[in-house]
C-alpha cells in the first residue's frame, strides 16, 4: 500500500510542472525578513543596545535581535498571539523574557544565535491577571553572578502577576525561592523590584480613596525570607508611572521616588524599611522618568516650567540631588518635546541623552550628557542630523550606546518613527534604515506598470544641420554596443533572463513579461508603500495625513484598496485606498487616498505637492464606514455605506453620480449585520427617496434564517478574473458545464454554543440569497478557525477536523475540494453565467466534493490568477510550517476516482483519489526562506498566460511567481540551447566537409560511366 | 450579577482544568538527518491543530503543558524536517501517557498494541530537498542517445563504405555480390517479397547517384525493371 502510494506521488510529482532550481533563488523570488515595529511605549519591551546587537520586542510579537553595524536580523524569536512578550532584560550572556498573562512564562535565549535555552512556566496562564496596560507587574532584574548565593550560576528575579518574586537559577531554571504578597494582587499591584546584594526590595502601589500608596516589602536574596514590609502613604496620580525605585551605582544604596502634589518625595530603603521620607525643597516638578539608568542612580524629573532635571541618588549621602538642568528643554514653539534616555557607555558609565525636532534647523538634535561626579558637574556634547520627518513621520522612541572611544563620534542612536521606520544614526549620518511597518500590512494590490514611454524629442528636421543629425544619431545609438553585445551573449548561450529589468533604474516600467509590477501595500503605522515586485525595492513610500485630527492625535487604518485606474484604462494607473481615521478624541472618520502607483503622487492634488511630503486624504464620510464596494463600471467608481447606510460615491463627479444611478436599481450586495456574536447576513438594494435622505439609502431584500445562535464570521466574494472555458468535456464526450455565477459568495459561519459546536460553510447568491451550497463542519476544541477560498466554480476550504467519533476516526487537517457544475446531471445547461438570480433554475447545482488530509495546518489559502484564465488554476496555501507551497488543481480535483482510472479517465488526465496530499518539498515555493505568520497571499496575472505573481505578506514579505501548467508560452528551460546550436554546426560542418567529396564523385561517376 | 456568577463559573472550570491536566514531556532525538538544534532552528510541538504547543529548547527537549485527558495527534511543526505523528493518550493523572505511532490518513484510534516509550521521543524522517537540479548538458550524454548513435553511425558507414570496399579483396566483393543478388532473387520469388524488393530498391536508388559500383551493379538486377513496370502501370 506504501509503496503504491509512493509511486503514486512520485508519478505525480513527475508531472509536476514548475519546480525550483537553486539558481532560481533570488531571481523569480525575494524575502523580507521583518520583526515588526518595536514595542517601545515601556522601558522593559523597547529597543536597548548591548555591545553590537539591538535587543527589542515588536508589536508582532517577535523577540528580535539586530546588527547594529548593518542592521540585518540576526536571530528573532516568533510567540505564539496569546504569549504576549511584556517584558525582556539581558543577562549575563542570556536573554530572558517574560510572556503570557501576568508574566507567566519565563524564557531565557542564547545571545547571539538566539537558542532557546530554558523555558519555565511561572504561573498558570489562565490565572494570570489581566492588566492595561498588559507588561503592568512584570519585571526582570538580573543579579551578577556575584550577589547570588551560589556563585557559579547567576541567579534572575523575575517579578510577575503583580505580586511574585521568583529568583531562579539561570543555568538550570531552579526556583532558588520565590515570594507571593499576601493579598495576591487583589489590592496591591507590585510594579517594581530592585536589587542589592543582600536584599530584594518588591515596590508596589495600592489606590486608596482618593490616591495611591506605596508599599515596599524586603526580602532576603538568600532565601526569599520577608524581612520587613511598610507602607507609605504617597500621593500621586498615576500608579504606573508616578514613582521609580533606584539603586546608586555601587548597588549597596537604594531608595524609592516618588511625585507628590507637585513635589518630589523620596525614601532611602534598607532592609528594615526603617528611615525617613523626605523631599527635594524649593521645585515644582510635573513629571518624573525613569530612563532605563535607575541601577545607577540617575532619572530625569521634568518641572512644572516643562524643563528637565537630571536628579542622581548620591550614594554618600543617600538623598537625592539635582546634578544638571537641560537648557532650552521647557516647552517652546522653536523644538518638539523631547525624548530622554539612558545608556551606558563603553566603560559603564551613565550617559543621558536628550533628543528633539528643531523647528528652526528642521533637524533632529541630540545632547549626550554625562555627569562628572568628581567635580560634581556635567557635561553635554550634542549633534544634529537630517531625520526625513515627512516621509517617516515623528520620532518616537530613542535607544543610545556609546560605542566609540570618542564619546562625541562614538555614538549610535536608534531611532524608532511613529510610522514604524527602525533607524540607526551614527553622528549625522544614517547607518542603516528598517521599514519595519511592513509587518503590518493591512491591504495590498499588484498593480501592472505601464510599458516604456518613447519619449521622441520632435526634433525639427529641416533646421537640422548635418552634424546636429550626427551627433543625434549618435547620441540614439548610444545603446546599440550593449545591445549587440546582449544579442551575441544570448544567442550563443541561451540565457535569457527571465526578468530582465529595464535598465534605467529611475524608470518605471515593465519588462517584456510583465514579471516588473508594483505592490502598493498600506500598513496600520499610517504609511503607504510602492514596492517594486522584481526586488522587493520601495519604489516610494508616503505618510498617511491625519488631516484635522493632527492636532489631536490619531491613527489611520487602511480597510479597502482598489485598483481604479489599471494600465489598459490609459494614462499612469492609480489606486484608492480607503480608510477609517481613530482620532484620538474617539471620533471616527472614513478617509480617502488616491494616488498614483508610479510616483506615490496625489491624485486630488491641483498642484503636484513636493514629493515626500505627507499625503493627506479626503474625508468622504464624518462617521465610521459599514462597508465600501467597487462598482462593476467603467470608471471603477467606489461605492461606500456610512452607518446610516447612506451611499457615497467616490469619485463624486457628475459621471461616477450618473453611472450609479443608472446602475442602483439593478444593484444588490450583501452585508453583515448585527452585533458580535449574532451577526447575520442580509441582501441589500439602494433605493432614493429624498424625504429620508440626499443620498441612495440601502434597504434589506433578504435575510437568511440561521439559528440565532449562528454567528457569521466571514463573507468571502468570489475571486475576480477571467473565464476561459465553461464546461469541462469528459472523457466519454459529454460536457459538466461549470456553474458560473457571478454573485457567488462564501459565508463561514460558526455556532459555538450548539453542542457540539460546529461551524458552517455557505455559497450564496449574493443577489437573491438562495443557498447553493452548505457544509457543516466540526469546530475543533471549539474554535472556528476555516480558511476558505472561492473562484469560479472552485471552493476549497480547510479546518481542522477533531471528531474521533465520526466516520474517519481520525484527527487531522482536512482540506476540501468542491466545485459546482449546473444542473442535476452531466450535459444539462441552465447558463448559469447569465440566468437570473430568480430563476428557479439557478439553484440546480451539482457539487462534487472531495476530501484531502493535509499534514500541516494552513494560515491562509488562495488560487492564482493568470491574464485569461486559460491556464489551471493551482491552490496557493501559507503553512503553519512558515512556507508557501503552490498545491495543483490536478491533485485537488473533486472527481478523482476511487477506483483505478478508466481509460475514459486517464483521457481526462485525473489520478486515483489517494485522501493524503503528499508532503513534497517540491510543491514549496518558499523553498528556504521562513515566511511567518502570513496574513493574506495576493495572486495577480502577468503579461505571461502561463504564470501568476504571488504576493504573501505577514510579518514577513515574500514574492514569487508560479506557472501552474507550466510556462507553454515562453521557450522551456529546460529547452538546450547549446544542443541545438551544437547539432547545426555539427551538421554545417557534415556538409561542407561531405560537400567536395560529394562533387568528386559525381565527378568520377561521369567519367567512368 | 450574572456577570460575576459567569465569571466564577469560568474561575472554577479554568481551577478544575489546571487540576486534572498533565504535562507531557518528550524530546527530539538528534540524528544524522538532524544533527542539532541549529540545523533544526525553531520548532514548535503541536497538539492537534496547535491548541496547546510547546517550543523545543536548545537539547532537544520540550514539555507540553495541561494536557487535558483524551487522544490527541502530536506533531512537530519544522520548516526543513519532516517528522513522524505520534498519538498520544491521555488517561488518567497518575498513569504517565501512551505514545503509539500514527500515519496519516489512518484511523487514529487502532488496536496497536506496541507503545512507544514515554518520554515522547521524536526523530526526523525526512529533509526537504527544495531543488531540482538544472537538466545539464553534456556532450557525452548527447552522444549517448541511441538516435544520436544511428546518426552517427550511417555518417561514418557513409563515408567510410566506398574505402572500405576498395580495401576488400576483390574475390571477395564478387562473392558478396553474387549472394547479395541471390538473396535479392530469393525473396522476389517469395510472396511477400515485393515489398521488400521495393525498399531495397528504393533504398539502391537513393545510393545510385553517390554510390560505388557495388551500388549500380545491384541496380542492374531484376527489380528495377519490374518496380518500373508497375509504376507504369499505376500511371
Amino acid at each position: 500500500m506504501r509503496l503504491l502510494r509512493q509511486f503514486l506521488v512520485t508519478s505525480l510529482c513527475a508531472t509536476l510542472s514548475w519546480a525550483l532550481h537553486e539558481s532560481d533563488v533570488g531571481v523569480v523570488d525575494w524575502h523580507k525578513k521583518l520583526i515588526g515595529v518595536p514595542l517601545y511605549h515601556s522601558l522593559q519591551t523597547a529597543p536597548v543596545f548591548y555591545q553590537d546587537i539591538v535587543y527589542t520586542a515588536t508589536g508582532n510579537n517577535v523577540l528580535a535581535a539586530l546588527n547594529a553595524t548593518d542592521g540585518s536580523i540576526v536571530w528573532r524569536s516568533i510567540f505564539e498571539p496569546e504569549d504576549p512578550i511584556s517584558a525582556f532584560g539581558v543577562h549575563s550572556n542570556t536573554i530572558v523574557s517574560l510572556s503570557g498573562p501576568g508574566g507567566a512564562t519565563l524564557r531565557e535565549f542564547d545571545l547571539f544565535k538566539g537558542h532557546l535555552l530554558l523555558e519555565k512556566r511561572l504561573h498558570d496562564p489562565l490565572l494570570g491577571h489581566l492588566w492595561e496596560p498588559s507588561n503592568l507587574g512584570t519585571s526582570i532584574i538580573s543579579t551578577g553572578a556575584s550577589s547570588s548565593s551560589d556563585s557559579s550560576s547567576s541567579t534572575i528575579l523575575a517579578l510577575t502577576n503583580g505580586d511574585t518574586l521568583t529568583s531562579i537559577n539561570s543555568s538550570t531554571g531552579e526556583t532558588h525561592w520565590e515570594w507571593t504578597s499576601p493579598d495576591k494582587g487583589t489590592l496591591i499591584i507590585y510594579s517594581k523590584a530592585i536589587t542589592t546584594p543582600t536584599t530584594a526590595y518588591v515596590i508596589g502601589f495600592a489606590k486608596s480613596a482618593s490616591s495611591f500608596t506605596l508599599h515596599v516589602t524586603s526580602l532576603s536574596m538568600l532565601d526569599g525570607e520577608v524581612i520587613a514590609s511598610v507602607n507609605i502613604p504617597a500621593n500621586f496620580k498615576n500608579g504606573l508611572t508616578d514613582y521609580i525605585a533606584i539603586t546608586s551605582g555601587s548597588d549597596t544604596i537604594s531608595s524609592i521616588a516618588w511625585l507628590d502634589q507637585g513635589s518630589i518625595k523620596a525614601a532611602s530603603l534598607k532592609p528594615n524599611l526603617k528611615g525617613q521620607v523626605f523631599a527635594i525643597k524649593g521645585m515644582q516638578y510635573k513629571r518624573i522618568m525613569d530612563v532605563g539608568l535607575s541601577h545607577d542612580g540617575q532619572f530625569i524629573a521634568i518641572k512644572e516650567d516643562g524643563a528637565a532635571q537630571v536628579l542622581l541618588l548620591d550614594p554618600q549621602t543617600s538623598s537625592l540631588k539635582v546634578i544638571w538642568e537641560f537648557t532650552d528643554s521647557a516647552p517652546s514653539k522653536l523644538y518638539s518635546d523631547s525624548h530622554y534616555v539612558g545608556g551606558l557607555n563603553k566603560d559603564g558609565e551613565p550617559r543621558i541623552a536628550r533628543v528633539y525636532w528643531s523647528n528652526v534647523h528642521n533637524r533632529v538634535v541630540h545632547q549626550v550628557f554625562s555627569a562628572q561626579l568628581a567635580e560634581g558637574k556635567g557635561s553635554v556634547s550634542g549633534f544634529t542630523f537630517p531625520f526625513e520627518t515627512s516621509v517617516h513621520g515623528i520620532v518616537a522612541h530613542v535607544a543610545f550606546d556609546v560605542a566609540g572611544s570618542d564619546e562625541s563620534t562614538g555614538t549610535r542612536f536608534l531611532l524608532t518613527s511613529s510610522t514604524g521606520s527602525v533607524q540607526l544614526w551614527q553622528q549625522d549620518l544614517l547607518s542603516w534604515a528598517r521599514e519595519e511597518s511592513l509587518a503590518t500590512i493591512k491591504v495590498a494590490e499588484i498593480v501592472e506598470m505601464p510599458q516604456e514611454k518613447m519619449t521622441e524629442e520632435h526634433v525639427r528636421l529641416e533646421e537640422e544641420g548635418f552634424f546636429e543629425r550626427v551627433t543625434r544619431q549618435f547620441s540614439d545609438a548610444k545603446n546599440l554596443p550593449q545591445y549587440a553585445v546582449n544579442f551575441a551573449r544570448r544567442f550563443a548561450t541561451g540565457s535569457h533572463a527571465p526578468i530582465s529589468i529595464s535598465q534605467d533604474e529611475e524608470s518605471v516600467s515593465r519588462d517584456a513579461f510583465g514579471f516588473r509590477q508594483v505592490i502598493v501595500a498600506a500598513t496600520s503605522h499610517g504609511k503607504i508603500f510602492g514596492i517594486d515586485s522584481s526586488n522587493g525595492e520601495i519604489l516610494w513610500s508616503r505618510v498617511l495625513g491625519l488631516g484635522w485630527a493632527a492636532e489631536v492625535g490619531g491613527t489611520v487604518i487602511p480597510v479597502k484598496l482598489y485598483v481604479t485606474r489599471t494600465v489598459s484604462d490609459g494614462d499612469a494607473p492609480q489606486v484608492t485606498l480607503v480608510t477609517q481615521r481613530r482620532a484620538d478624541n474617539t471620533l471616527v472618520d472614513t478617509v480617502i487616498f488616491h494616488l498614483d502607483v508610479l510616483t506615490g503622487d496625489d491624485v486630488r492634488a491641483e498642484s503636484k505637492s513636493p514629493s515626500g511630503a505627507i499625503l493627506e486624504g479626503f474625508d468622504i464620510i464624518s462617521g465610521p464606514l459599514i462597508e465600501a464596494f467597487m462598482l462593476p463600471t467603467q470608471n471603477k467608481t467606489i461605492m461606500l455605506l456610512d452607518e446610516f447606510l447612506q451611499v457615497r460615491i467616490y469619485p463624486d463627479t457628475p459621471e461616477a453620480e450618473a453611472e450609479f444611478q443608472a446602475l442602483a436599481p439593478s444593484l444588490h450586495f450583501s452585508l453583515r449585520t448585527g452585533g458580535p456574536g449574532q451577526r447575520k447576513i442580509m441582501g441589500h438594494q439602494t433605493i432614493y427617496s429624498p424625504d429620508l435622505s440626499m443620498y441612495y439609502m440601502a434597504y434589506p431584500t433578504w435575510t437568511i434564517p440561521f439559528p440565532p445562535e449562528e454567528d457569521v464570521k466571514a463573507i468571502i466574494p468570489s475571486s475576480p478574473g477571467l473565464l476561459a472555458s465553461f464546461g469541462h468535456v469528459l472523457g466519454n464526450r459529454t460536457t459538466l458545464y461549470k456553474y458560473l455565477n457571478p454573485h457567488l459568495t462564501a459565508v463561514l459561519t460558526s455556532s459555538l454554543s450548539n453542542s457540539p459546536p460546529t461551524c458552517s460553510i455557505y455559497l450564496l447568491d449574493g443577489v437573491s440569497g438562495s443557498i447553493v451550497y452548505h457544509s457543516s463542519i466540526p469546530a475543533a476544541s471549539g474554535v472556528c478557525d476555516v480558511k476558505a477560498t472561492l473562484a469560479e466554480n472552485w471552493l476549497v476550504y480547510h479546518y481542522f477536523d477533531d471528531e474521533l467519533a465520526g466516520s474517519g476516526q481520525s484527527k487531522g487537517h482536512r482540506i476540501v475540494s468542491v466545485e459546482l457544475y449546473e444542473g442535476n446531471d452531466i450535459d444539462e445547461k441552465i447558463k448559469s453565467s447569465d440566468i437570473t438570480s430568480y430563476s428557479n433554475k439557478s439553484a440546480e447545482v451539482t457539487a462534487y466534493e472531495r476530501s484531502f488530509v493535509l499534514p500541516y495546518g494552513l494560515a491562509a489559502l488562495t488560487t492564482t490568477t493568470t491574464k485569461f484564465g486559460i491556464t489551471t488554476k493551482d491552490l496557493i496555501v501559507a503553512s503553519r510550517k512558515n512556507n508557501i507551497q503552490s498545491i495543483p488543481r490536478r491533485l485537488l480535483n473533486s472527481r478523482r476516482p476511487r477506483n483505478k482510472p478508466t481509460n475514459e479517465e486517464m483521457e481526462e488526465m485525473l489520478v486515483q483519489y489517494d485522501p493524503l496530499l503528499p508532503d513534497d518539498a517540491r510543491l514549496i515555493v518558499s523553498h528556504n526562506y521562513e515566511v511567518a505568520n502570513v496574513n493574506r497571499i495576493v495572486t495577480a496575472p502577468s503579461l505571461l498566460e502561463s504564470t501568476s505573481l504571488v504576493f504573501v505578506h505577514g510579518l514577513d514579505l515574500f514574492f514569487t511567481r508560479t506557472a501552474p501548467s507550466n510556462t507553454f508560452d515562453v521557450l522551456s528551460e529546460n529547452f538546450n540551447k547549446v544542443q541545438l546550436v551544437l547539432t547545426i554546426v555539427g551538421l554545417a560542418t557534415a556538409i561542407i566537409v561531405t560537400r567536395p567529396m560529394m562533387r568528386r564523385k559525381r565527378l568520377r561517376e561521369r567519367w567512368y560511366r | 450579577m450574572a456577570r460575576t456568577a459567569t465569571l466564577l463559573v469560568c474561575l472554577l472550570l479554568a481551577i478544575t482544568s489546571v487540576v486534572s491536566a498533565l504535562d507531557v514531556h518528550g524530546r527530539i532525538q538528534w540524528n544524522d538527518l538532524c544533527p542539532n538544534f541549529g540545523a533544526l532552528g525553531a520548532s514548535k510541538v503541536l497538539l492537534d491543530a496547535g491548541r496547546l504547543s510547546a517550543t523545543v529548547t536548545q537539547n532537544g527537549t520540550f514539555l507540553m503543558r495541561d494536557v487535558v485527558p483524551g487522544t490527541y495527534v502530536l506533531s512537530v511543526s519544522s520548516h526543513d524536517y519532516i517528522f513522524d505523528q505520534l498519538r498520544l493518550e491521555v488517561s488518567d493523572l497518575d498513569s504517565p501517557p501512551k505514545v503509539w505511532s500514527y500515519v496519516l490518513g489512518t484511523p487514529l484510534v487502532s488496536q496497536s498494541s506496541v507503545t512507544l516509550p514515554y518520554p515522547v521521543t521524536f526523530m526526523a524522517r525526512h529533509k526537504y530537498k527544495y531543488f531540482v537540479p538544472h537538466e545539464s548538458f553534456n556532450l557525452m550524454g548527447m552522444f549517448q542517445n541511441p538516435m544520436m548513435l544511428i546518426a552517427v553511425l550511417t555518417g561514418v558507414m557513409m563515408l567510410g563504405m566506398p574505402y572500405l570496399l576498395k580495401t576488400l579483396d576483390p574475390q571477395m566483393l564478387e562473392e558478396v555480390k553474387d549472394r547479395h543478388a541471390s538473396l535479392n532473387g530469393n525473396s522476389n520469388s517469395g510472396q511477400n517479397g515485393h515489398k521488400k524488393s521495393e525498399l531495397s530498391m528504393l533504398l539502391n536508388s537513393d545510393e545510385e547517384p553517390k554510390s560505388s559500383s557495388v551500388a549500380r551493379l545491384q541496380a542492374g538486377t531484376s527489380p528495377q525493371p519490374r518496380n518500373r513496370s508497375k509504376a507504369n502501370k499505376r500511371r
